[in-house]
């Protein structure tokens, strides 16, 4: 099923602003979208306005070329995975997943049908007559998965499932759920604020933040050309180095003048609009080059090591305090407090306008 | 399986710290104190229960005396005295009282917990006020309003008077309790629910309700006990010695010089006391949870 | 208000105005107001040179084009007549969505072409293309629904005509082996348990999982054998069909109200008259301003209003009563049989009534006036489908809350109303049919102590607020000492000590207050014993406790003190036994006794914990009624200080009991219960205002 939103806005009564505005993205069809955002930015009204929870103030919700905002959420085909499972405490595992089937007056025949099947899919058949708070954490999280999957529905909804489990469980579980996702053949739309998740289970992310798109698109794109500094900074980890400086006759340089850097061709020719403009640069903290120093280099002191084992992570000082982090493999030698030199890779430079912090 | 505890002089097996001379000595103190206390209780229970089988005794009550073992006192009791419609009476008003209260604070409880509605606070307040005064303010009122209803709608008894007025005094406080319980229940599940297909009404007797069911034992299970408990109103409201409830009917037999039947008045008093102890015994945890988290009327 | 060139529809978003004339002056108000002094003059005269309604080019234009509508809208029955020969469908709900869609075809291509004319237009257009779009596919979809249903119900014919002989017998052979199967599971798992692997609770749970598991495969076999299996089928696919429909129904209308909510609507009124005009007939405003079904419901507030409220208080339908003016008059000079105490109720019933209808004037003066007002801004009323989905969402919880607030007016409020009226009166046994006002007389003579009734007020006050405190507080002491004993570490036969302790809770007090009344009276048995303890042999020496004040007092306060510590231990055993370990480890290691610990930890905690409670135990003996008046009917008597109604061992409660109900001094009583109410509100007020609950303000 494809979804489309088109311009869409939540106004909550009483407020005076938006919480959510212009939001235009499109779903394909049998896509994992992941909608990613740091807390309170709207990735959960969002969510729960697809879902029917929350009504949609202006724009439209679109199935597959069908208009969404005024049907029911029980009749939009869709299924909901809570942050906390939401499992009713007083019916057995098999009565949870049997309850909206029931509530549609469902065959029973077909109802014990797709309970078994999502069971079996799921591998919770053993539990089927337990109750909820008989069964371990990531016992519900399936239970609450099958319960989802019993509905058959068009479009897969799930609100931050992983976090209340904890880390290896999470790990395990990112790979089931992409692997559900493929086998169900379903739209899936996923929000979390960890961008682990979204890096690693999206087809496309969509990055929000106080109710603004910030970027859509594949994973690697988020990585490769963050669209605005928020984006730069929220995804990768290590965070983005980022240096404040301007264009002076081609060149980046930094206030302190401890940073002199030549752009190449294809960024040189998107910078010459900004000639003695201030601008922002940044560098992942795996493009630097370690090696004598070079036309594009900078001299720091190692202030911490993390050593991480295949890689180890370099927090370093400039001599006036600024700080960089640098990554370089691990078997590399390098001691506390030694200064050392490292050269700008310079096709993995960004570059954003220190006003509108917008990709140039 | 268990293993025999080995008794070894020279090991020291126990978790706790050895006992002092002084903590010895308080320690027998303190049971001196414990089963003096618990005699104080035992004493007078055990002479009430004595006293109903006391075939020596006439229309008072005697200790010391001569014990015969007799039933003449429940003979009495169940033949010459109306206990029996007592019993009925208090029955049918407090079930009717724990199911109108029910019935009543289901429903206000979910709408004040999930329903974010124009006056919602403002009503709460005053229903906390209002808990505030005692029922007893009204009797002045009580009386002839009932006469006044009587006689534009025939067939309100007093009893349904009385009926309502329990369940009214208990609105205010039952509200509150349950609708601090259902708040304890995550929205989520309201939001599943109507993803599954359920409307408001849906909601609340599928999920809301089986889930609240403890707390709703607890209301229920307090409203059934007060009419059994209350001399005040039903002395005040009921004129028919036949339709009294048992505190108003047993008070009978001890308050009039020329029908005194202490002995039976025992007897009836042991009959009631039984099945509410064994109430109270059997669900004490969830009495006093109940009480503990919302002050209700004493 | 002006008209601006904008109009406003329910989102916020502005939309330019489609009638010339209107947007016309709207032009011309802007320039007013950017205008300065000189040319000010000179745009008002354009203003009012601007031709009226009747004159004006685009109001010749609209009225054309509604000619042409009306003709069109008149043409409907003879469309309706040729269409319903066309449409082939038997089935009425598609007969009437096909019918409704040739219609709507009709009207849109009408309106299509003149929706830059008006708004109204504009919606119309949109409206009749959104049916004439939908309603065929959801008359498809229906009819593929029944044509299903067909040949469902023919397979269940012929499933119920055959003989299922096989299919029966394999299902007892299903049955039988799964049963075998269930038994020969639970047989493994009692041999598991003898052996050991599993625990008790265990076997309990899995032996009832094997049982469900095997119900449900049993269950769900014998669903789907022939006629069980299509009579289920049958039974969806009817549900469908009427779920469907009522679906499909419902987007329609709920997309009509979106287009509603988005197309603004212009209107030449600029002040909210109606809202006002109407005030005194609900209902009238809403039928005038077009929202006719919502009228019926205001209409029927009206006939409360004017058949009911205001009626009665004018007398009329009161049982006795004189409606308002009996609350002045109290009956007074009436008839026999006119008493004053129903004038009074009847008089605050009409009140009441009164009130009410105040609310629903207003209410539906609110209701007019905000539509009329957002009107005005441009915004569309809601038609009855969005009226009834708003009433269904919003109004849930006033429904629901009706009968509780019902019984709480009129078996709460209205008799402690009552009563505070009554303490204005002189209600007293020479006044009991007819009785007057008389203003605070009653509560000055309490305050004198003066009076039969208010003599003795000061002396009983002094004394009830001894009998709470010390009552009260050695309860507490005893049930606290009680806890902390049982509690220690090193007692046994905990469960014991707690159930024998919880018995004078248990027991219906009544019962055992009656029981000592007995057994302190002038012959009884503990009468004898104690006056055997102190020697007294000669009748004339007999020390009677219930004969006595100070006797009667202190055996009170010691029977309450057994009777309360009971609820105080329970509710302290509770708290104590919550009370972290951790807490006393830290303690020990501080270098803390045993006896340092219960000083500085148990007790400050334990206090802290209950003192909301400890309130409510207060208020409660405060107006503990049974004990006072079941020991020894507030006795013993001293007319000489307490006049001829109160005892000595009377508190403020019993003493209102025996003025009103035995007495019949209403009027003092009502007085004093009010003072007393009054103060029992305040402290659990302060008691209350300082729990957790409401400093977080978790209301």
């Amino acid at each position: 099923m494809k979804v489309e939103l088109v311009n869409i806005g939540k106004k909550y009564e009483g407020r005076e602003s938006f919480t959510i505005r212009n939001i235009d993205l499109v779903i394909e069809s049998n896509q994992f979208c992941v909608i990613l955002g740091p807390s309170g930015c709207g990735k959960s009204t969002l969510l729960r306005m697809i879902a029917g929870l929350n009504s949609i103030t202006e724009g439209d919700l679109l199935f597959d070329g069908k208009r969404m905002n005024r049907v029911e959420p029980k009749d939009r085909e869709i299924a909901m995975v809570f942050q906390s499972y939401a499992l009713y405490p007083h019916m057995t595992v098999y009565e949870n997943m049997a309850f909206s089937l029931k509530m549609a007056k469902e065959r029973k025949t077909l109802i014990h049908e797709r309970v078994l099947e999502a069971a079996k899919t799921l591998q919770i058949e053993e539990y089927l007559y337990s109750k909820p708070s008989e069964i371990s954490g990531g016992q519900r999280q399936r239970v609450a998965l099958g319960r989802a999957m019993v509905r058959k529905p068009a479009v897969f909804l799930m609100d931050e499932p992983l976090s209340n489990l904890d880390a290896k469980l999470r790990e395990h579980m990112r790979v089931e759920l992409v692997r559900l996702h493929q086998a169900l053949n379903t739209t899936s739309i996923y929000v979390t604020h960890d961008q682990t998740e979204a890096m690693t289970m999206a087809d496309i992310i969509v990055l929000l933040d106080q109710g603004k798109v910030q970027q859509v698109g594949a994973p690697s794109e988020f990585y490769q050309e963050p669209a605005n500094l928020f984006v730069a900074g929220f995804i990768g980890s290590p965070t983005m180095n980022i240096f404040n400086g301007r264009i002076e006759n081609g060149l980046f340089r930094t206030e302190n003048d401890l940073i002199l850097v030549e752009p190449n061709e294809e960024d040189a020719r998107k910078l010459k609009d900004y000639e003695g403009k201030e601008v922002c640069m940044g560098i992942r903290s795996e493009r630097f080059n370690a090696g004598k120093a070079e036309k594009n280099g900078i001299t720091v002191n190692i202030d911490v090591i993390e050593m991480l084992g295949k890689e180890q992570l370099l927090y370093c000082k400039f001599p006036d305090g600024q700080e960089v982090v640098i990554s370089e493999p691990g078997h590399f030698e390098y001691g506390l407090n030694e200064d050392h030199n490292f050269n700008f890779d310079v096709d993995g430079l960004h570059f954003f306008d220190a006003e509108t912090t917008m990709r140039i | 399986m268990s293993r025999k505890k080995t008794k070894n002089d020279a090991l020291y097996l126990s978790d706790r710290q050895p006992l002092t001379t002084a903590k010895l000595i308080s320690l027998i103190i303190s049971y001196i104190l414990l089963i003096f206390w618990a005699f104080v209780i035992l004493w007078p229970l055990a002479q009430i229960v004595m006293s109903s089988f006391n075939g020596n005794q006439g229309s008072y009550i005697s200790i010391g005396g001569e014990y015969k073992f007799s039933l003449k006192h429940f003979t009495y009791l169940f033949n010459e005295t109306y206990f029996w419609n007592w019993v009925l009476n208090t029955i049918v008003v407090a079930v009717a009282t724990a199911l109108l209260t029910l019935l009543i604070v289901s429903f206000t409880g979910y709408a004040y917990s999930r329903f974010r509605f124009s006056g919602r606070k403002a009503s709460l307040m005053t229903i906390m006020l209002l808990q505030t005064v005692p029922t007893f303010a009204g009797i002045t009122a009580f009386y002839t309003l009932h006469s006044i209803v009587a006689a534009v709608i025939p067939g309100f008894t007093r009893q349904l008077f009385l009926i309502l007025i329990y369940a009214g005094g208990g609105i205010a406080s039952n509200t509150f309790i349950l609708k601090g319980y259902i708040d304890g229940v995550s929205t989520e599940l309201d939001d599943a629910a109507r993803i599954d297909g359920c409307g408001n009404l849906q909601v609340y007797r599928l999920i809301i309700m089986p889930i609240a069911r403890p707390m709703l034992a607890i209301i229920a299970l307090w409203s059934f006990i007060g009419p059994f408990l209350d001399y005040m109103m039903p002395s005040i409201l009921l004129n028919d010695p036949k339709s009294y409830t048992l505190a108003t009917g047993l008070h009978t037999l001890i308050n009039d010089q020329y029908n005194m039947q202490q002995p039976a008045f025992a007897a009836g008093g042991l009959l009631t006391a039984i099945p509410i102890v064994i109430l109270f015994i059997a669900l004490q945890k969830e009495l006093v949870s109940g009480l503990s988290s919302g002050a209700v009327k004493g | 208000m002006k008209y601006g060139t904008t109009v406003l529809d329910d989102i916020g978003n502005a939309h330019p105005r489609k009638n010339l004339r209107l947007r016309e002056k709207g032009v011309l108000e802007e320039k007013l107001k950017q205008a300065d002094k000189s040319e000010r003059a000179a745009i008002r005269a354009e203003l009012k040179a601007l031709p009226k309604k009747s004159d004006h080019p685009y109001e010749k234009d609209l009225r054309a084009v509604r000619d042409q509508e009306k003709k069109l809208l008149q043409g409907t029955k003879d469309r309706r007549r040729k269409s319903l020969s066309e449409i082939k469908d038997t089935d009425p709900k598609i007969r009437s969505w096909l019918l409704e869609a040739a219609e709507s075809e009709e009207r849109y291509r009408f309106y299509e072409q003149h929706q830059d004319l008006s708004y109204d237009f504009e919606l119309e257009y949109k409206k009749n293309f959104d049916i004439a779009d939908q309603l065929p596919e959801a008359a498809a979809e229906r009819r593929a629904l029944l044509d299903e249903l067909a040949e469902a119900e023919t397979d269940l014919q012929k499933a119920n005509s055959e003989d299922h002989a096989t299919a029966k017998a394999d299902f007892e052979e299903f049955r039988a082996q799964r049963i075998a199967e269930r038994d020969e599971q639970k047989a493994r798992l009692k041999q598991m348990r003898r052996d050991g692997m599993i625990s008790a609770k265990a076997l309990q749970n899995e032996r009832k999982m094997t049982d469900l598991a095997a119900d449900e495969d049993i269950k769900s076999k014998k669903r789907s054998l022939p006629p069980a299996f299509t009579k289920d089928r049958v039974r969806n696919i009817r549900h469908k069909l009427k779920t469907e429909a009522v679906k499909k129904e419902k987007l329609l209308n709920a997309d009509i109200s979106d287009l509603r909510r988005r197309t603004p609507t212009e209107t030449d009124k600029r002040i909210p008259w109606i809202s006002w005009l109407t005030i005194l007939l609900p209902g009238l405003g809403q039928l005038i301003i077009g929202q006719r079904l919502k009228s019926i419901f205001f209409f029927l507030g009206s006939l409360y209003i004017y058949l009911i409220a205001i009626p009665y208080s004018l007398g009329y339908g009161n049982y006795r009563g004189d409606g308002i003016a009996g609350l002045f008059s109290l009956a007074e000079g009436g008839a026999r049989l006119d008493r004053s105490i129903i004038f009074m109720i009847e008089g605050v019933i009409a009140v009441i009534l009164l009130v009410l209808a105040l609310l629903l004037f207003y209410f539906s003066f609110r209701d007019v006036h905000r539509n009329e007002k957002k009107e005005i801004r441009g915004i569309r009323l809601n038609n009855w489908f969005e009226t009834r989905s708003s009433l269904r969402r919003d109004g849930f919880p006033f429904i629901v809350s009706a009968p509780a607030a019902l019984v709480t007016i009129f078996i709460v409020a209205l008799p402690i109303a009552v009563t505070m009226l009554i303490s204005f009166t002189n209600y007293d046994p020479t006044h009991q049919s007819k009785f007057v006002w008389h203003g605070l007389v009653n509560f000055k003579q309490i305050v004198a102590g003066q009076g039969i009734a208010g003599g003795p007020f000061w002396l009983i006050t002094g004394w009830t607020i001894v009998w709470t405190l010390l009552a009260t507080s050695l309860a507490i002491f005893i049930g606290f000492t009680l806890a902390l004993l049982v509690n220690q570490d090193r007692v046994l036969g905990k469960r014991f000590f707690r159930t024998t302790y919880l018995l004078p809770w248990a027991v219906p007090a009544f019962i055992t207050i009656m029981f000592f009344s007995i057994l302190f009276s002038p012959q009884g048995p503990l009468t004898i014993a104690l006056n055997n303890l102190l020697g007294n042999t000669k009748p004339a020496d007999m020390l009677n406790i219930k004969y006595t004040s100070w006797g009667t007092r202190i055996v009170l306060i010691i029977l309450q003190g057994w009777l309360g510590s009971s609820y105080i231990f329970l509710l302290s055993t509770g708290i104590l036994q919550g009370i972290s370990k951790d807490l006393y480890e830290a303690a020990e290691i501080d270098g803390a006794t045993g006896f340092q610990q219960t000083r500085h930890i148990t007790i400050p905690l334990l206090l802290y914990q209950t003192a909301p409670l400890m309130i409510g135990q207060y208020t409660f003996n405060f107006n503990n009624f049974s004990i006072i008046y079941l020991f020894n009917g507030g006795g013993p008597f001293e007319p000489s200080k307490y006049g001829n109604m109160a005892g000595t061992t009377d508190i403020l409660i019993s003493y209102i009991y025996k003025l009103t109900i035995q007495n019949q001094y209403q009027g003092i009583g009502s007085a004093i219960t009010v003072v007393v109410s009054m103060f029992i509100m305040f402290v659990t007020w302060i008691g209350f205002s300082r729990t957790k609950s409401f400093k977080e303000e978790k209301l």
